[in-house]
This record gives structure tokens, C-alpha cells and sequence, in this order.
């Protein structure tokens, strides 16, 4: 191994494939995307540079400010609830005394495997004003909470959030029971032997010690959130008017529906920088130093 | 030793990224597609195929539901026999805002024949995608078989040709239930104020007053314009064309009527999450007592309904205005139809094509789907007599005063769009007229801005 390492036609040969295809896909696209970004340009004709003029209207769009909100509250939901729940289910059903373990772990896991289209018209159905499972569900227990779920704009973006981590929380779950399940159990009799009781041990040896995990989780539920797209446009094409947009769909409006691919390219810039500065604050502030046992 | 293998790896490094980018970079870049179309465009010596030969066409074009599925079939069928060395190979047409045809566009793969309509012949045109069909050979004939009354839908604004029509002066319609009417004692309305206590009668009666399938975004700019043209004979088509303002005195009155009707539980709740089949249904099934569509729902709402449905003039203002407005229809065709690309490689064959199948679709329309409104003359036989509605509607047609506009024929793409959004926002109930009337204005300023 370290004969290869020192040898460096070997390496350049090895990383050359990588390289390639990670330029093709990932950095050429960014980088003409930052590059029409500058550009008056209907997609199809011809473009007229404009510097950064594209980024001016952004910040006086206000479709972008509803886009922006929403992606964060979305990303939001998704930490709360996908990496929360995912805990609490990760914990639970790694305790040796829970019967139904196999069961319950692949239960949690099902969502994940089902199509995002399916995933959706399941929940289209679930909140329907007149006849959906949760507004019956109000009703049954003489809650006069019944919604619009999906029309009202207050609600409408938390509701299809709340899709996107129910059907991805077992993908969550997963990674935090294989961190946990990964920890020597030594160290629990040695926090029984000293008194701990199970939740004083599951915070001061389990949640530090998988942090690296949570900041993996972390990166995936925020970047997810602020790139929403799927679930909004199959559950309300972005409605009621704008109300559901995320950066992504204004994008898409910009560069299909309003024929600025150029405005819709600045819109994918913000999208780029917003989800690597998050990226870096997450590295940042999450599971500084590596934790070995 | 270490610093030379760091500056050769990031040597190559580089050259790995400019070469990818050499090789992904096609010629499409912003500028050279319009160079290399454009040439294309204006080349003179277009390859031409002998008629003998057989010659195999892609087309793109709607072929989702049965009202455009019979029509396509119908035109196969017929060119079968006319036109024995044509083969078409469907891609059929994505209701996606012209997303697809935008992107064979700008990737230089356009079919040779595609429809077309609205905004679409104008970007297209903008960049030499679509052919100009003044001078090509079959138009003088097709001119000749327009209904005078459907030249609009053949002339463009710039006064020329870049689609064969098939479409006449299609209309937006709101059709009742007159058995629900008669049983709750209802009036059939005449002022929007009757509509909005019509409403409240028939929500009191667990019927839903009109169901709308707002999730397709039209069917809300087609309300709204058939409120505006109330007022307004040109309808939204005048905030299109920048002619006139959302704050004008039509527009804010239809958007505050709107905004009282949704209030006052005109639609279904969920009506911008609901989809045509669900709306459709709703009033088919009498579960709803009105419905707006286009009057191609006149076939289906007789088959399934008989003589329980019936279609209304759009209530008006106050009775005067009724009588003065009910001529004044929503809807309204516009330049669309059957287009073809400059860049065919059987282009003389494509625009011919192109002619063949919108006289056939408008043939099929009128003779087997009961609508008279197409864009040329038909004389085959009818297959099928005009159902009632039809018989009514085709005796106001010559009346008819003055159109508004389908979404799909607005030509401001940022205009169309943002009147989407905000006509949807009006169907939930929870946006007023006033933030109505200042989004449209500002959008408006927005979209002819330089």
C-alpha cells in the first residue's frame, strides 16, 4: 500500500477516472451554471451579458424571499423531525429488552423504498379537506381543528414537508442505529456500575459519541431541504399561486416558464452558495474533533 | 520532491477540467445557437424528398385524453391513404409549459412537426426555431379553407404565419345542473351577486357550488376573465398587451368579486389541488352544481348528464350590465396550431404535414366531436349531430361581441405566469383584491420591462 501511495504515476492513473467523471457532473454543470448566471438569455436564442444585473432583480423578487423562507422552514421540519424522531426510534430499538426489533427496523425503513409519487398522492389523500384521515381524525376526537391542509398558505408548506421526513426518517433512523449499535457495550456497564441511569448514559456516551453521524444527517436534511423540489411539485405544483415555492422551483419557472435562463442560473447560484455555506457551518460547528474508541 | 508531485497533480488536475469542458461544451452555447440556427434558418436550399419516397417524420403533439386522442387518430388514419409514404413517429406533447419543446430547441433537436401556440411562436421565433409558412406551398391553399371568422388564429401580430390552425374561437362556458337548480329553488343567475347567493344556498345544502380544477392554473385566469370582460370586452388580453392596468376599474371590480365569491364558498375546498378528472366528476355526479370549462366539455357533460346540463351567459354586474355583457365571451382563439422546424432535414414534406393534419383535426372536431368552432371549413358528413348546448352556442356565435383570451394565448410569458399565480391565490379565499391589484401592477411593469 505505502509502495503505491509513493508512487505517483499510480495515483494520478487511479484518481484520473474519479476525476473525470466528478469534473463532467459535478463542476462542469456548476460552473456553466455561475457562468450563464451573468447573461440576459432566454435559453434558446441569443444572450446578452449583463453582469451581475440578474442578482439585483433577485433581491428585489419577491417570489425569491417566499422561496428562501421556505426552504429553510423546510429544512427545518426535516432536521426536527427526521433526525429527532430517527433518534428517539434509533435509542429505542437498540435496547436489547425491545422485542419486534427486526420488525420495527424494517418498518421504519419501508417509506424510504417507496416512489415519491406514491409517497404523495398517499398524503394528497390523508389531507383532504372534506374526507382526509387527518381532518377525520380531528373531527373523531371533537377537535375543531380542521384545515385546508394543502391550500392554506400557512400551513401548506409545513404539510409537505412533514411528507418529505416522514417518508426519509427511516433512511435517518438507519444511520443513527448502525452509529449506536457500533459503540462498545462496555461502556454502558461502566456508567450502570457508576449509577447512570439509561437516559444519563444515552446523553453523555451515546450523542457524543456519534456526532460524526449527526453531522452526515445534518448535511443531508438541510441540503434536502433547501433543494425541495419533487414533493411540492406533485403535491401542489408550487401553489396556491407561489406560496410553496423553493429556490429550485423558481428556478425552473425562471429558466421554463418566464424564458430567463439567466435569472433562473443566478437563481441556482444563490441555491449552490446557500446549501455550501450551511455545509460549512454544519462541518463548522458539528463533531469538531474525530472521536476513535 | 513533494512540491513537484503537488504542482503536477494540479497540472493535471486542470487540464482534466478544461478538457471535460471541451468535451461537454457543445455548440449550443448562449451565442453560437442562434449563429448556427440562424443559418439554418436562412438557408434557401432546402433538401427536398420526392413525394415517392418513403419519408418518416417526428411530430409532437398532445395525445392525453379522448378530445385529442380521436383527432390524431383520425388525421393517421386518413393521411394512411393520401399520404402512403409519410410515417409519423408521436412524441407526445408534455404539459409542461413548453419546458420540452423549449429544450429540443436549444439542444437543436426539434421535431419536425410540433404544436405550437401563444408565447411558444415567439420565443421560438426569436431565435429562428420555427418555420415562417407565408410562402410555402400548401399555405395559399389552407388560407383559402379558413372560417373567415378564425383568420385570427392563422395571422400573427407581426402579420405573419407560423402555424396551421385548427382551433376556431374556442370558448370558456359555465355549465349548470339545471335539476339541482330546480330542486333547491335556485335562480338561474344573472348578476354575480345571485352568484354569490347561489353559493350560499347551494354550501347549505352540502352541494358544492362550482367546482373548479384550479390546480391547473387556467381554469383561475379564465374565471377571472370572464369576470373582467364583464367590463372589459377585451378582457385580460388588454393587461397582456400593456394597454391597460390591474388597478383600471374593470380589473379591480372582477378581482373583488372574485376574491366575494371565494368567500362566500363558490368552490370546492382543496379547489387548487384539484385536477380536471376530480372537478369534472364532482359536477358529473351532481355533486356540484356548476362547472367551468371550455366548451369541448360539451360531449362529455351530454353523455354523461343528458338533458339535466345546460350552459349560462356569465351573471354581470347588475341586470343592464348582463344584457350588455352576455355577448361578451371568455376564451377566444389566437396564432397556433400545427408548426414545423427550420431545421427538418424534409422540411417541404414537414410543412405539408403540418397542413394535412390541422385540416384533418378540425375535420374530425367538427364531424365526430360535436364542435363547430374550428379554424377551417369542413364538408364531410357529419357523423355525429351537435348535442343541444352545441345547437344553443352555435346560435350565439354570430353574436358574439368580443373575446378575452385562454392563457394559452397570452404572448407576455412573465405576464402569463404571474396572473396564473395570482388568480390561484384569489381561488383560496385568503388573498384580497387589493394584494391582487398591486402584485398585477407591479408583475405587469415587470414583464414589459427592458
Amino acid at each position: 500500500m505505502n509502495r503505491i501511495s509513493k508512487n505517483r504515476v499510480a495515483v494520478c492513473i487511479f484518481t484520473l477516472p474519479a476525476l473525470l467523471v466528478f469534473t463532467v457532473v459535478v463542476i462542469y454543470p456548476i460552473s456553466t451554471t455561475f457562468y450563464r448566471s451573468f447573461f440576459k438569455w432566454d435559453g434558446i436564442g441569443e444572450a446578452e451579458f449583463i453582469f451581475i444585473k440578474n442578482f439585483k432583480n433577485l433581491l428585489q423578487d419577491d417570489i425569491f424571499y417566499t422561496s428562501l423562507k421556505n426552504g429553510l422552514v423546510f429544512a427545518a421540519v426535516l432536521v426536527v423531525l427526521q433526525i429527532g424522531i430517527g433518534t428517539i426510534l434509533a435509542l429505542a430499538v437498540s435496547d436489547n429488552s425491545l422485542k419486534g426489533k427486526k420488525v420495527l427496523r424494517t418498518a421504519y425503513f419501508i417509506p424510504v423504498v417507496l416512489s415519491i409519487t406514491v409517497v404523495c398522492q398517499l398524503w394528497l389523500q390523508m389531507y383532504d379537506a372534506d374526507n382526509g384521515l387527518i381532518n377525520k381524525i380531528f373531527e373523531k376526537i371533537g377537535i375543531s381543528y380542521r384545515q385546508n391542509w394543502l391550500t392554506d398558505k400557512s400551513t401548506a408548506i409545513l404539510a409537505i414537508a412533514v411528507v418529505n421526513a416522514w417518508q426519509y426518517m427511516g433512511y435517518h433512523f438507519t444511520l443513527l442505529y448502525a452509529a449506536i449499535k457500533s459503540i462498545p457495550e462496555h461502556f454502558y456497564e461502566a456508567a450502570r456500575i457508576d449509577g447512570a441511569t439509561r437516559i444519563k448514559a444515552h446523553l453523555h456516551i451515546t450523542l457524543p459519541l456519534i456526532l460524526e453521524t449527526y453531522k452526515f444527517c445534518l448535511t443531508f436534511a438541510v441540503a434536502g431541504g433547501l433543494n425541495a423540489y419533487a414533493n411540492m411539485l406533485i403535491m401542489t405544483n408550487g401553489g396556491p399561486g407561489t406560496d410553496t415555492y423553493t429556490l429550485t422551483f423558481m428556478s425552473f419557472r425562471a429558466a421554463f416558464q418566464t424564458n430567463e435562463f439567466g435569472y433562473g442560473c443566478a437563481v441556482a447560484v444563490v441555491l449552490v452558495i446557500e446549501s455550501l455555506l450551511a455545509t460549512l457551518v454544519i462541518n463548522r460547528l458539528v463533531a469538531r474533533e474525530r472521536i476513535t474508541y | 520532491m513533494e512540491r513537484i508531485f503537488t504542482k503536477i497533480l494540479g497540472i493535471v488536475l486542470i487540464l482534466v477540467m478544461v478538457l471535460s469542458m471541451v468535451a461537454c461544451g457543445s455548440s449550443t452555447t448562449p451565442d453560437s445557437v442562434s449563429t448556427s440556427t440562424l443559418a439554418a434558418a436562412t438557408t434557401t436550399d432546402s433538401t427536398t424528398t420526392p413525394v415517392e419516397q418513403p419519408v418518416t417524420l417526428k411530430i409532437y403533439a398532445q395525445y392525453s385524453d379522448e378530445d385529442t386522442k380521436a383527432p390524431y387518430d383520425y388525421a393517421i388514419a386518413a393521411m394512411k391513404k393520401d399520404m402512403p409514404n409519410v410515417t409519423l413517429e408521436l412524441d407526445i406533447l408534455a404539459q409542461d409549459d413548453n419546458a420540452k419543446l423549449k429544450t429540443y430547441a436549444a439542444t437543436g433537436n426539434l421535431p419536425d412537426v410540433f404544436q405550437s401556440g401563444g408565447d411558444i411562436i415567439n420565443t421560438l421565433k426569436a431565435s429562428n426555431n420555427i418555420l415562417m409558412l407565408d410562402d410555402q406551398a400548401p399555405t395559399a391553399d389552407f388560407k383559402s379553407k379558413m372560417q373567415p371568422s378564425a383568420m385570427n388564429t392563422l395571422m400573427n401580430s407581426d402579420g405573419h404565419i407560423w402555424a396551421y390552425p385548427y382551433a376556431g374561437n374556442e370558448l370558456v362556458l359555465l355549465y349548470y345542473n339545471k335539476d339541482l337548480f330546480t330542486q333547491f329553488g335556485v335562480k338561474v343567475p344573472t348578476t354575480v351577486d345571485e352568484l354569490i347567493q347561489a353559493a350560499k344556498t347551494f354550501n347549505s345544502k352540502n352541494i358544492t357550488p362550482l367546482s373548479i380544477f384550479s390546480k391547473e392554473k387556467w381554469v383561475g385566469v379564465s374565471l377571472f376573465d370572464c369576470l373582467a370582460t364583464r367590463m372589459e370586452p377585451t378582457g385580460i388580453r388588454k393587461l397582456d398587451t400593456n394597454q391597460g392596468k390591474a388597478s383600471d376599474e374593470a380589473f379591480t371590480w372582477a378581482a373583488q368579486k372574485f376574491a366575494e365569491l371565494a368567500k362566500a364558498g363558490l368552490f370546492q375546498k382543496g379547489a387548487t389541488n384539484t385536477n380536471n378528472d376530480q372537478a369534472e366528476s364532482l359536477f358529473l355526479t351532481g355533486k356540484a352544481a356548476m362547472f367551468l370549462n371550455g366548451q369541448w366539455e360539451i360531449a362529455t357533460a351530454t353523455e354523461k348528464m343528458g338533458d339535466k346540463v345546460d350552459w349560462m351567459a356569465f351573471p354581470g354586474k347588475d341586470a343592464a350590465n348582463y344584457e350588455e355583457a352576455k355577448n361578451n365571451f371568455s376564451g377566444g382563439g389566437g396564432p397556433g396550431g400545427y408548426s414545423v422546424s427550420p431545421n427538418s432535414k424534409n422540411k417541404d414534406m414537414a410543412v405539408k404535414v403540418a397542413a394535412y393534419i390541422s385540416f384533418k383535426y378540425a375535420e374530425c372536431k367538427y364531424t365526430t366531436r360535436g364542435t363547430p368552432i374550428v379554424a377551417t371549413k369542413v364538408n364531410a358528413p357529419m357523423v355525429e349531430a351537435f348535442p343541444p348546448m352545441m345547437e344553443k352556442l352555435a346560435k350565439v356565435i354570430p353574436d358574439i361581441k368580443s373575446f378575452g383570451s385562454f392563457d394559452w394565448n397570452l404572448t407576455n410569458a412573465k405576464f402569463k405566469v404571474a396572473i396564473e399565480d395570482a388568480t390561484q391565490k384569489l381561488v383560496t379565499g385568503g388573498y384580497t383584491a387589493d394584494e391582487f391589484v398591486k402584485d398585477m401592477d407591479k408583475a405587469i411593469v415587470n414583464a414589459n420591462a427592458e
